[in-house]
């Protein structure tokens, strides 16, 4: 791989999965890159590539011969540290709780958010993500295929599924808790400045809070605290703007203040599990809450950031 | 689950799989409930169950009606912790580097151990901690469909299977370079006392270190940080191998004729030999030919099952046949 140092003055650009969800990209591993580029001021363009669901490849910057893929190297992010293009990560190496705060994220976080794409969600958003450009029949064998292939990656079995739910949950739950307790009022997690682990967290916190459509009640809630939040707050920076389009469905699950609506939860034959599931995914939710607040102080500094939020939900630009 | 402070009089039982390498249990599962005991400093008595290899439900705690089980409440720890037995994290889960470095152990550090006991040593090391025991064509093949679980688990396929094992690694790596620089001088992580973090990396060292072969990448990566060698040496010194305690005999006998410990403690050097080559070509003959024999096997299986079905009246369930009727759960 050439010293890609020589090559920024030519265009660069990132190669990812179309925007869903209201997200530039709707894909969770494309995001990141996408907010690293922004996160170092790089200027890029941003190239859509939906032919290839199960690509390996995707996502991946180019700039004349330069290429950085996603399945090299141990990513697009590292490549680009390496190569000298952008490394927002410089003396945190050494820094232990860098590291294991980066290896929560990378490891809890990211199980969790893919339990919540492909398996908590019936799959319906990672079909949205990946195969909704795909004539149906193609697109539901290989989502089918694709599922497989996840519940092995998180160990779930027909006789372990309720327990790898809740212990899913609950390590994000914990997850969420410690992040919010290392942030606390800072703009970024480390040496207030944005690092790759900001840009893992923050897209992880995004699909969180736009993909999922069990956190349409956080979303309603999160918007009675924004608003006092941004009262309280003496920047005026532009928050975002968040609507909360909450009609559309029916909350799955929600915190223990609201009356839940437990009749119209979708049939799982486990009452146990369930009942563990309701316990784990209100805690679950009050820790979201928690992220809903992190990203809103994230974002309400970070002013290079020009994503947009228009929480349909339903609706993706192309 | 009932209250498990009432039952601490009455004698606590681990029940965990066999002792290998010069470890008291030879699995890597089982390893951190035993050290967490003894940083505990309750008194237990270990028992051996090697019947069942897939057994999601072993190590268990119990101690007269009251038992935890592996796979329940997120494991036997955070049992004990619950259940109010042992709380050695008291404080600490407030503290987002505590968190941190723990799902840092148990996330990258524990892929790492995984990829080098069933794909990075060829497997011989898992064989010999869950499989020993069984007849060999059976143990075989209950090896093989526990690596290919293993192989989805750490998402490699024949693909990814290099780039898997360079990032495993890489992880690993950074790992111990972030923990060797938490620990520095200190005797434990966090507070200068032990919590179930100590026991679930100590627990990863002493079978990087003794489980692994000389020429295994994971062990010599680990070996570049004396102070965690240290460690690992000094806290099963203390707490493993110590036999004047008083307060508690864990009944294992370092069973050093059937496996042979990989090294002392201060013997432990890397030898940069080249990893062994996998010749897959090889290891397919090989086991083409040994599944006919398995086969064979199978067969006399069957009739020695009928023959004792026919002659014994108790359901008693029994490990010899292997109608991949064990669920990996």
């Amino acid at each position: 791989m050439e010293d890609g140092s020589d090559r920024v003055e030519e265009q660069l650009t990132l190669v990812a999965r179309k925007p869903c969800f209201g997200l530039p990209t709707g894909c969770p591993v494309c995001l990141p890159v996408y907010i690293y580029l922004r996160f170092a001021n790089l200027p890029f363009s941003l190239s859509i590539k939906s032919n290839f669901p199960d690509s390996d490849l995707i996502p991946y910057v180019e700039s004349g011969a330069y290429v950085a893929y996603n399945n090299e190297k141990g990513g697009v992010i590292e490549s680009l540290i390496e190569d000298g293009l952008a490394d927002l990560d410089y003396e945190l190496l050494a820094v232990a709780e860098w590291l294991s705060t980066k290896a929560m994220i990378s490891s809890w976080l990211m199980d969790a958010l893919m339990y919540e794409l492909w398996v908590g969600s019936d799959g319906s958003l990672a079909q949205k993500i990946y195969y909704s450009d795909l004539p149906w029949p193609i697109g539901k064998v290989l989502f089918l295929k694709q599922f497989l292939v996840v519940k092995q990656l998180l160990g779930i079995t027909k006789d372990n599924a309720a327990r790898r739910e809740t212990e899913i949950y609950g390590k994000a739950t914990m997850a969420y808790g410690a992040l919010s307790a290392r942030l606390g009022k800072q703009a970024f997690f480390f040496e207030n400045r944005p690092t790759s682990l900001d840009a893992v967290f923050l897209s992880h916190a995004l699909f969180v809070l736009q993909a999922l459509p069990s956190t349409l009640n956080l979303v309603r809630f999160a918007e009675r605290l924004k608003t006092e939040f941004i009262e309280a707050s003496s920047s005026s920076s532009s928050g975002p703007q968040l609507h909360s389009d909450a009609s559309s469905s029916t909350p799955k699950k929600g915190p223990s203040s609201w009356s839940s609506k437990s009749q119209n939860k979708p049939k799982r034959e486990k009452t146990q599990g369930e009942k563990t599931f309701r316990k784990r995914a209100k805690y679950f939710l009050v820790t979201q809450l928690v992220a809903v607040l992190v990203f809103l102080s994230l974002l309400g500094r970070s002013d290079d950031t020009e994503v947009e939020f228009d929480d349909d939900g339903t609706d993706y630009t192309d | 689950m009932e209250d498990g402070c009432e039952r601490i009089e009455e004698q606590l039982t681990l029940v965990a799989r066999k002792p290998s390498f010069g470890l008291p249990t030879g699995c890597p599962v089982c390893l951190p409930v035993y050290i967490y005991l003894r940083f505990a400093n309750l008194p237990f008595s270990l028992r051996t169950n090697s019947n069942f290899p897939d057994s999601d439900q072993i190590p268990y705690v119990e101690s007269g009606t009251y038992v935890a089980f592996n796979n329940e409440k997120g494991g036997v720890i955070e049992s004990l912790i619950e259940d109010g037995l042992a709380d050695l994290d008291y404080d600490l889960l407030a503290v987002p580097e505590w968190l941190s470095t723990k799902a840092m152990i148990s996330s990258w550090l524990t892929d790492a151990l995984m990829y080098e006991l069933w794909v990075g040593s060829d497997g011989s090391s898992a064989q010999k901690i869950y499989f020993a025991d069984l007849p060999w064509p059976i143990g075989k093949v209950l090896f093989h469909k526990q690596l290919l679980v293993v192989k989805q688990l750490l998402g490699i396929t024949k693909d990814s299977a290099e780039r898997r094992e360079t990032e495993i690694y890489r992880k690993a790596t950074v790992a111990y370079g972030a923990l060797s620089t938490r620990l520095g001088e200190q005797a434990f992580f966090f507070e200068n006392r032990p919590t179930s973090l100590d026991a679930m990396f100590l627990s990863h060292t002493l079978f990087v270190l003794q489980a692994l072969p000389d020429s295994s990448t994971l062990r010599g990566k680990l070996l570049e940080h004396s102070n965690l060698v240290q460690y690992a040496e000094r806290l099963k010194t203390e707490f493993i191998e110590a036999s004047s305690s008083s307060s508690s005999v864990p009944l294992f006998h370092s069973d050093t004729s059937s496996s042979t410990p990989r090294k002392g403690p201060s013997s432990w050097s890397s030898k940069p030999k080249s990893k062994p080559k996998r010749e897959k070509t090889q290891e397919e003959k090989t086991f083409r030919r040994r599944a006919k024999y398995f086969l064979v096997t199978q067969l006399v299986a069957v009739l020695v099952f009928l023959s004792l079905l026919s002659g014994s009246d108790d359901t008693e369930v029994e490990f010899d046949d292997d109608d991949d009727g064990m669920d990996y759960d």
